[in-house]
């Protein structure tokens, strides 16, 4: 028996006014950065069309049939992985990252698209009725397919959407259940990778402090030495990875830990920024009115430091708007992957709001300057069409499951 | 984590936790930045975005005694360079282009080193037109270089007067390190001459233009259309006691001649005429000075950078007779008809001191008029040293006059306490004071303390500080004077009297100056021979005119010519001819007579 549901239950109005708002805040912004610039000035147009376009795709996608996306899980993953081994050997490259597919003069990043294609395969890998999370197969193989994107988008290399998928891949898993050891096998290769970038006392370090966590979790011999072998090889094979690379993006990395080394270089956008924001004051300094916005001192303002121009031109009350908005739209996915009818639908929104979440932290931390200089845009506001498609895209799935999180119940 | 199931109410939490938790972070860090750190950040970006371009003030102008301009401005085009934008592989070009040696540009621009690269440099004042129009065509070319318009002093009045106005000079490190309050690099500072005297009243205010660059510095628009820049402020002209014409006939008798000219308005001190020969045309200053000019000014023989007039001492000769005949008068050695017979010298010791002529029987006047040295061998004997020295130093000799250009020499009042110093006090004699009876020894004075002295003698014992300015005009036009510094001699008028008449002689009646006689105007005068040991006597001639009214006083030195009466008397004469505008009213009657005819 069908019931009859009110259209708030059907559609909810908490995350897609937010939405609206922030897309309306992005347009301002966009114009805001481009229409005295030189070559720009015609982003705002590009940009509202693809709102109109990706506003379209969302209304497509929320009509769709639920169990479409169970369906074109493992499709959609595998052909995401052949775009992404195409563009490493056709693509485009820009800003020194070989991710742009070009189809006749609409560019296209697969990583995007891949984004969904690996948020649905691990939903559906996870949500296996035959798969137990704290196995170490059936692990290692979620872990496999999180990481085989990983390591194809590194060859791009484009580090912040490779932390994007990292984020995906560990949440999803976190998700489903993971104990706290096997989330700590999963981790700390991480950690101790991290720790070799600051030279050998902090790796060796890190190395002592795993073998007193192991030493906590009174696991058998066997698994111990496995475990910290398995550290230790990691952080050889980094090292290894690291001295292939060239100077400039071995620089790059250098400049991930400490941007502020190198202010007319790579930290120099970080700079920048937060004297664009910081200066905005309570008000900000109006609509057009922004000089760091307008005199153009951040390059490429209009994608990835889009948050300065709020913060520049409509102050504190602007920048704490978005992030309120964020909040928002944040907390209701949690609450509607809290309240999903089924595993794969909660585990689906799960991966939405990790992707989303993602973003908006290293973004936001960027613009702030409590996070490196990573290039990401901020999702429905920064310039950029096949962003903001996967972006809308992804709202439609969680809106999607909305819609349908009641029935057959 | 003990719950190990599907979104368990913990992990629940925990993804809640990091939710909220990096949004209270960031908010956090948004309040700190926005509205606690505000202001530092604000002028940080303000900073960035603003960049001043200065704007030079034009410097005061010089006005003479009638209003009339004798040093302006005009402008000028400077080449700047740009270091941020500019190509090295320019620089052989543009060197060339300029005339200038290899090497010119990165001499200039290692100059500014310490300025930002992006703020331009002047690396050439006043280019010529080839230059200018060579830069027009090849501009889009020459990134990093551009030129701007300044004002640059204009000498075309008339007038050189290379001594007097004096010339900026950029400011050095030294002085910069002083006076950083108001100067930057680059700046031009008065260096000699009044430019450098009256600097303050000079030199304006600089305005600034504040535009909007962006990150490259590119001017992007005007910062807030323009309402902030700050225009800047014309320096005060000056009016000077210079009279252009009498200057311009000063410069004119000096051509060819070596020598100084001062004349001097009796009643006030005020500087006429001022002329220091040979000099220099200021033209050769008002650009960037290369350093083969500059070596070629200090390398002349003829030192024309030399200020003659104020800083050269020579014995000041028979000018120097009326003040003694004055002692004698005022401290009751002479009177009026103490005649003594002059054989044609004097013996004193077991020398004999020379007399010009056999004068025969001479009283004060006469004394003057001829010009005999024996009345005054005598008369110094009866003065003594140190009361002669006490008296010149009253006339203003042996100190500086204090006149507002700043070179000058104090010249030499020898004393009993000098002569001790020198020569130990058994080491000199009552000999010594011969000489220095008429002039000549040790003593030694500059023209501008003998235009003094003609002032004092002209004006009965009162006269002011010689100077050059009568003050400045201020932004609304009034003119503000200047005071200076009164001298009055404390001798009796009839004295003056009696010496004046002596004066009056030399020139009208049987004396040594008669050539020099005009119909229509009595000029009182005192010529002078200075002994100059290493080449040809030196020509002096002080006088004054009208003699019942005085309005003009002047001193005449002219190097290596030898009597004073035949070179330097004439110059005196055509001056005051000049200043007391004879021959303009000759040339008025001659022009109403030719109207009338018509």
């Amino acid at each position: 028996m069908k019931v009859e549901y009110k259209i708030q239950d059907k559609f909810d109005f908490l995350i897609f006014v937010p939405l609206l708002l922030l897309l309306t805040i992005g347009l301002i912004s966009i114009f805001s950065a481009t229409v005295n610039h030189p070559t720009a000035y015609g982003n705002f147009q590009k940009q509202f069309f693809w709102v109109i376009t990706s506003l379209v795709t969302f209304i497509v996608i929320y009509y769709m049939p639920q169990n479409l996306f169970r369906l074109i899980a493992w499709p959609s993953y595998i052909f995401s992985l052949i775009l992404l081994i195409v563009v490493l050997v056709v693509g485009k490259t820009v800003y020194g990252a070989k991710s742009w597919l070009d189809f006749g003069g609409i560019g296209f990043q697969p990583s995007e698209f891949a984004k969904v294609g690996t948020m649905l395969a691990l939903s559906s890998w996870l949500t296996h009725k035959k798969r137990d999370i704290n196995n170490l197969k059936d692990i290692s193989i979620a872990l496999a397919i999180g990481f085989i994107p990983i390591m194809l988008i590194l060859l791009e290399p484009d580090m912040g959407t490779a932390i994007v998928f990292m984020a995906i891949t560990l949440i999803m898993i976190f998700w489903s259940g993971i104990s706290l050891f096997s989330l700590f096998v999963v981790l700390s290769p991480g950690v101790v990778i991290f720790a070799s970038l600051f030279g050998f006392g902090p790796l060796v370090f890190v190395l002592i402090l795993i073998v007193l966590a192991l030493i906590y979790f009174k696991k058998d011999i066997f698994t111990s030495l496995t475990v910290f072998i398995l550290n230790l090889s990691s952080a050889f094979f980094f090292d290894f990875v690291f001295n292939l690379l060239k100077p400039h993006q071995q620089k790059r990395i250098e400049s991930f830990l400490d941007p502020m080394a190198d202010p007319l270089g790579s930290g120099y956008n970080a700079l920048q920024a937060k004297v664009a924001i910081g200066s905005g004051g309570i008000f900000g300094k109006g609509f057009l009115q922004g000089n760091q916005t307008q005199l153009r001192f951040i390059p490429e303002q209009w994608t990835d430091f889009i948050y300065c121009v709020v913060g520049e031109e409509f102050g504190f009350i602007g920048s704490i708007l978005v992030v309120i908005l964020f909040s928002i739209i944040f907390i209701r996915l949690l609450n509607l992957a809290a309240y999903a009818k089924d595993e794969f639908s909660s585990l689906s929104v799960i991966g939405i709001l990790t992707i989303l979440f993602t973003h908006f932290v290293i973004n936001i931390g960027m613009n702030v300057g409590i996070t490196p200089v990573i290039g990401l845009p901020l999702p429905f506001v920064s310039y950029g069409g096949s962003s903001l498609l996967v972006n809308m895209a992804l709202i439609g799935i969680a809106f999607n499951t909305y819609k349908n999180r009641r029935e057959h119940t | 984590m003990t719950e190990t199931f599907f979104g368990s109410k913990v992990r629940q939490r925990i993804v809640l936790f990091v939710i909220v938790g990096f949004s209270l972070t960031v908010s956090f860090n948004l309040f700190k930045m926005q509205i606690l750190e505000n202001p530092t950040y604000e002028r940080k970006s303000e900073e960035n975005s603003i960049k001043k371009i200065v704007k030079y003030a034009p410097r005061g102008v010089f006005y003479d005694r009638n209003g009339e301009v004798l040093v302006s401005n005009k402008p000028a085009f400077t080449l700047q360079i740009t270091p941020a934008d500019y190509k090295s592989n320019l620089t052989p070009m543009l060197e060339n282009v300029m005339q200038e040696d290899s090497g010119y540009i990165v001499n200039v621009l290692n100059k500014y080193k310490t300025l930002s690269s992006t703020s331009p440099r002047r690396i050439k004042r006043d280019i010529d037109f080839q230059t200018l129009a060579w830069y027009e065509e090849n501009q889009e070319n020459l990134s990093g270089v551009n030129y701007i318009i300044e004002t640059q002093r204009d000498y075309s009045f008339g007038v050189m007067g290379g001594h007097i106005f004096g010339y900026t000079k950029e400011i050095s490190p030294a002085e910069l390190a002083k006076k950083s309050e108001f100067y930057d690099l680059g700046d031009y500072i008065g260096s000699k001459g009044l430019e450098k005297t009256y600097e303050t009243y000079l030199k304006g205010v600089k305005g600034y233009n504040l535009v909007l660059v962006d990150a490259r510095q590119r001017v992007i628009s005007r910062y807030l259309s323009g309402t902030e820049d700050i225009t800047p402020v014309k320096g005060n002209d000056l009016l000077l006691t210079i009279d252009l014409e009498t200057q311009k006939k000063a410069e004119e008798l000096f051509i060819g001649k070596k020598g100084a000219v001062v004349a001097v308005e009796p009643k006030t001190g005020e500087i006429l005429a001022f002329v220091s020969s040979p000099s220099f045309d200021l033209n050769s200053f008002s650009t960037v000075t290369s350093g083969k000019v500059w070596s070629d000014f200090v390398n002349d023989p003829d030192k024309p950078l030399f200020n003659r007039a104020t800083m050269s001492i020579y014995p000041p000769g028979s000018t120097i007779k009326m003040l003694e005949a004055l002692v004698g008068l005022q401290e009751g050695l002479l009177v009026p008809s103490t005649s003594i017979s002059c054989p044609g010298g004097y013996q004193f010791g077991n020398r004999f001191f020379k007399c010009t002529h056999v004068h025969g029987t001479v009283d004060v006047e006469h004394s003057i008029e001829k010009s005999c040295n024996t009345y005054y061998y005598k008369l110094m004997l009866e003065i003594g040293l140190d009361r002669w020295a006490k008296y010149m130093k009253m006339f203003g000799f042996g100190n500086k006059t204090g006149v507002d250009i700043s070179e000058e020499s104090a010249g030499l009042v020898p004393s009993s306490e000098y002569y001790n110093r020198v020569y130990g006090p058994r080491g000199w004699t009552k000999g010594f004071l011969v000489s220095l009876g008429i002039g000549q020894g040790e003593l030694s004075a500059t023209p501008i303390q003998l235009a003094q002295y003609t002032s004092l003698l002209a004006n009965f014992g009162e006269t002011y500080k010689p100077h050059f300015v009568k003050g400045f005009y201020d932004q609304e036009g009034k003119l503000n004077e200047f005071t200076f510094e009164k001298m009055s001699v404390n001798i009796k008028r009839e004295h003056f009297d009696i010496v004046r008449k002596g004066m009056y002689d030399v020139v009208n009646g049987a004396g040594t100056a008669t050539w020099i006689r005009q119909p229509d105007v009595a000029i009182a005068g005192k010529t002078g021979t200075s002994q100059n040991p290493h080449g040809k006597d030196h020509a002096l001639f002080i006088g004054f005119a009208p003699y019942d009214d005085p309005k003009i006083a002047v001193a005449v030195f002219v190097e290596n010519v030898g009597f004073g009466s035949t070179h330097a008397a004439p110059i005196a004469r055509d001056l005051i001819r000049t200043y007391l505008k004879l021959d303009k009213k000759k040339n008025q009657v001659d022009k109403t007579n030719i109207v009338g005819i018509n």
